[in-house]
């Protein structure tokens, strides 16, 4: 019976232990084996890798625009402009581009300009390109525009790009619009297609972020100085550090300040620091009844004096940022040094006293990983405030869309946020425009930022933006900001420095305070 | 058998749709919103609600919910709203990934667990079994994010023999696996211990014994073959739940696999992604518990499938 029962099943008990011990030795095995054989993750000779903390889902800029991303976007696809030194705009595929009137900038396109398929840059693709960015909805990139200029075109390679108001920043503005022929230009992510950038993309893998890209040989421009450029997706930074240590990985940016200080010293290892143009604040809830204390500016200013901001920068931050003296990063065009702040708690304890203020509770919140961190530099303000009295309530919140409905007053009461605002173009109207030029109009709709609504102060920021005059458009700039100043919007804020690290046999890379650098400059000298 | 088998794909299919329901009611009920993370920190109320139309956001659940349904029954999960792509090609796309460093963790599991799990039964309360015992006990306190960042630091920078990241080439492979399979070879061997343990302690080995079969036969083909059900149902439970996304292991080595889709997913609020990717993964869940139900019947003649086991 025994026999027949084996005979009917065809295998045994026996048969199959040692089939799976078998398959699970060679399976298991094999890998090791491979890899013992094998190349480890190292990308060869001649190849550049960058190690990105978020995944680059397309070379397109129309909907999402890290700072990360944009050193590689610009590699492929280019703009009319660039954010350069002095973040002042410098021309790419505009040969000019100058203001012809208040409301007209002429540009003119480079003759030699032309995309890796050989055909020109046209005039008609910089009109396509506007309009495709107009179409999208949401996009990060046409947010930034007061008002989208019309192309008039003047010859070939001429044409107006024409505003209803005076638009000055437009050239700055301009480098975030990336240029692509018009026939294959959509209102999307171009996922495919051609750029006139120094590089092709000759690999891309959007599920896993990791794309690869060759030198372009008809680029327009110098040559660039790596032949390949692996760019992988690391969204772990201890394993981007440790991938940088093991030399898989050329470059790494955006990186924490304990990261840098764990590179830092390290044999074969440089760090890049530069004052970027992310302005953090804990920026008060301007949405408070009028009888509540943080309607006053001088209750806002009393706590402000209760911050210890050179110890926190010091031992929480480690020196991985610069302290802002004003209402806008310093490092931007038109950024003025209109005011400091002190550390004072006796003085600010007297000032609440003189407001009548005791017994103040005040709730401080923060979407987690705003900026590096977080939660000690919170901490420690919470402390400060209790130094003068103040009881704070820290609240943490996790990303994943909750930071706009608490900015627009629709997630319910707080004080204070901690809040990070970024900056492409280099220009401090940008970030006045999004931080400070709230309306009642844009209050309707909870668009104000933080409730943030004075009518002298829009219209200020607005005459500045329509100002086409630099000595006076400067005047009116620093009159602006010196008025904000004074209305104390934060309780402290600070800009965040942009932090890379590169291995030793990477040169010519020179990180922009956007967090950039231009990818065809960077050159590889073999291990 | 054919019955057993239509009835258990039928529950099988039951059991998936309760999990993909209720994952789709669950991630609306969690906080936070997909347009505001689609239209990022600029985006206007205008720009949200216009992203919330195109989403289908602005529709009531149960509205939501038919359309789900609907577009499930014709394979539609919708477009994930990351990445602009079918939200089921994207996690098609990272599935082999899953499956190869899952399927490699598990078998250097069973490879290493069960043969150290029957040495040391074998070798009760000697200096042996309490060896084992500790590095048991130490695999199994070490959590997996911790032991992925050493085994990178020595095996990727001091001696830099494998890849740090990712899965460019084979050897890739080896360190996940190595850190998933850390934890997974402490519980299994106890696992295998225990039962060995108590087979070997059984009358019919000691009758055996007497009538003279040899030690390897008593071990292997008497208290291993019938320890070898509770190991194959933990080793299939626990290549199930390595299917649904080994996440931190993921993360740490950079492993393009559904765990960390997942975690993107969830950050991004991307409803589609999610929903599709509990769907494959919970369908590859029930299919490995039901082939390991199917692989019983192999390992103990006494077991029919469908029928209880008669003593």
């Amino acid at each position: 019976m025994d026999g027949s029962g084996r005979s009917r099943r065809g295998m045994s008990r026996r048969d199959l232990l040692r089939a799976g011990f078998a398959t699970s030795a060679g399976l298991a095995l094999g890998p090791v084996l491979a890899a013992c054989a094998g190349p480890t993750g190292t990308s060869g000779a001649g190849t550049l890798t960058l190690a990105l903390n978020r995944s680059l889902v397309s070379l397109d800029n129309k909907l999402n625009q890290f700072d990360a991303h944009v050193t590689v976007q610009r590699a492929v696809r280019q703009a009319l402009t660039r954010i350069g030194d002095g973040l002042r705009p410098e021309p790419v595929l505009a040969e000019s581009f100058e203001l012809a009137s208040p409301t007209a900038w002429r540009v003119r396109l480079r003759p030699e300009a032309v995309y890796s398929d050989g055909t020109p840059v046209t005039v008609a693709d910089v009109a396509t390109a506007l309009e495709m960015y107009q179409q999208v909805e949401a996009s990060f990139v046409g947010n930034q525009f007061p008002e989208w200029p019309q192309v008039e075109q003047v010859d070939d390679q001429t044409f107006d790009l024409v505003t209803q108001r005076p638009l000055v920043g437009l050239d700055a503005l301009m480098s975030n619009i990336l240029i692509s022929p018009a026939a294959a230009n959509l209102p999307e992510e171009l996922s495919d297609g051609v750029g006139s950038g120094p590089y092709l993309v000759t690999e891309a893998n959007r599920g896993t972020g990791d794309y690869t890209l060759r030198a372009n040989p008809d680029y327009w421009g110098p040559a660039p100085g790596v032949e390949r450029v692996s760019i992988r997706f690391l969204p772990e930074e201890t394993s981007r550090v440790l991938a940088l240590r093991s030399g898989e990985v050329d470059v790494i940016d955006s990186i924490s300040p304990d990261s840098a200080e764990q590179l830092d010293g390290l044999p074969g290892m440089n760090l890049l620091q530069a004052q970027g143009t992310r302005l953090v604040q804990l920026f008060y809830n301007f949405r408070k009844p009028p009888e509540h204390p943080l309607s006053r500016p001088a209750v806002r200013r009393a706590l402000s004096l209760a911050i210890d901001g050179p110890s926190i920068v010091r031992d929480v931050l480690l020196d991985s940022v610069t302290p802002t003296d004003g209402v806008v990063p310093l490092s931007l065009d038109g950024a003025y040094e209109v005011g400091s702040f002190e550390f004072d708690p006796r003085r600010a304890r007297q000032m609440l006293d003189a407001e009548g203020v005791d017994d103040l509770e005040l709730t401080i919140i923060w979407e987690s990983g705003e900026f590096a961190s977080d939660a000690y530099v919170m901490e420690a303000v919470a402390q400060m405030l209790g130094d003068i009295g103040v009881r704070a309530h820290l609240r943490q919140f996790e990303p994943g869309g909750d930071l706009p409905t608490w900015r627009q007053g629709r997630g319910g009461d707080f004080d204070i946020i901690g809040n990070g605002y970024g900056n492409q173009t280099g220009l401090a109207l940008t970030s006045l425009q999004g931080l400070f030029a709230g309306t009642p109009e844009m209050e309707a709709t909870g668009d104000a930022f933080m409730g943030f609504v004075y009518d002298d102060i829009a219209g200020g920021i607005t005459a500045a933006a329509a100002e086409t005059d630099d000595e006076r458009r400067a005047v009116l700039l620093e009159d602006v900001q010196r008025s904000i100043w004074d209305l104390w919007p934060a309780m402290w804020a600070f800009t965040q420095d942009v932090l890379l690290a590169h291995r030793d046999t990477v040169s010519g890379l020179d990180l922009l305070p956007i967090n950039s650098y231009d990818l065809a400059a960077v050159r590889l000298e073999e291990g | 058998m054919a019955r057993y088998l239509a009835l258990r794909i039928a529950q099988s299919l039951l059991t998936v749709f309760l999990i993909v329901s209720t994952v789709f009611v669950l991630v609306r009920l969690a906080p936070g919103d997909p347009a505001a993370a689609v239209g990022g920190p600029l985006a206007t109320t205008e720009d949200l609600q216009a992203i919330r139309e195109e989403m289908g956001l602005v529709d009531s659940v149960p509205q939501q919910y038919w359309h789900f349904i609907t577009g499930l029954l014709q394979g539609d999960l919708g477009m994930s709203y990351s990445f602009r792509e079918p939200a089921l090609d994207v996690v098609l796309e990272r599935l082999p990934y899953t499956i190869t460093l899952a399927g490699a963790a598990i078998l250097l599991t069973a490879l290493v667990a069960i043969p150290l799990g029957v040495f040391t039964a074998r070798r009760a309360n000697t200096g042996w079994d309490l060896g084992a015992n500790v590095g048991t006990i130490a695999g199994q306190s070490m959590p997996e994010f911790w032991t992925g960042i050493m085994l990178l630091t020595l095996l990727a920078v001091v001696v830099p023999i494998f890849p740090a990241s990712g899965f460019t080439t084979w050897s890739g492979l080896v360190l996940p696996a190595v850190t998933i399979a850390l934890l997974q070879v402490a519980l299994i061997s106890r696992l295998v211990h225990r039962e060995m343990a108590a087979n070997l302690a059984a009358p019919y080995v000691t009758v055996a014994r007497s009538r003279g079969s040899a030690e390897r036969a008593l071990t292997w083909r008497y208290a291993f073959a019938n320890s070898s059900i509770p190991v194959l149902t933990a080793l299939g439970t626990r290549f199930a739940s390595m299917l649904n996304g080994v996440v931190v292991v993921e993360v740490v080595f950079a492993w393009p696999g559904i765990g960390s889709l997942v975690v993107r997913a969830l950050e991004t609020r991307d409803y589609p992604l999610i929903q599709a990717t509990v769907l494959v993964t919970s369908l590859l869940a029930i299919g490995v518990q039901l082939l390991v139900d199917l692989l019983y019947p192999l390992l103990d003649p006494r077991v029919r499938v469908g029928k209880a086991v008669s003593r």
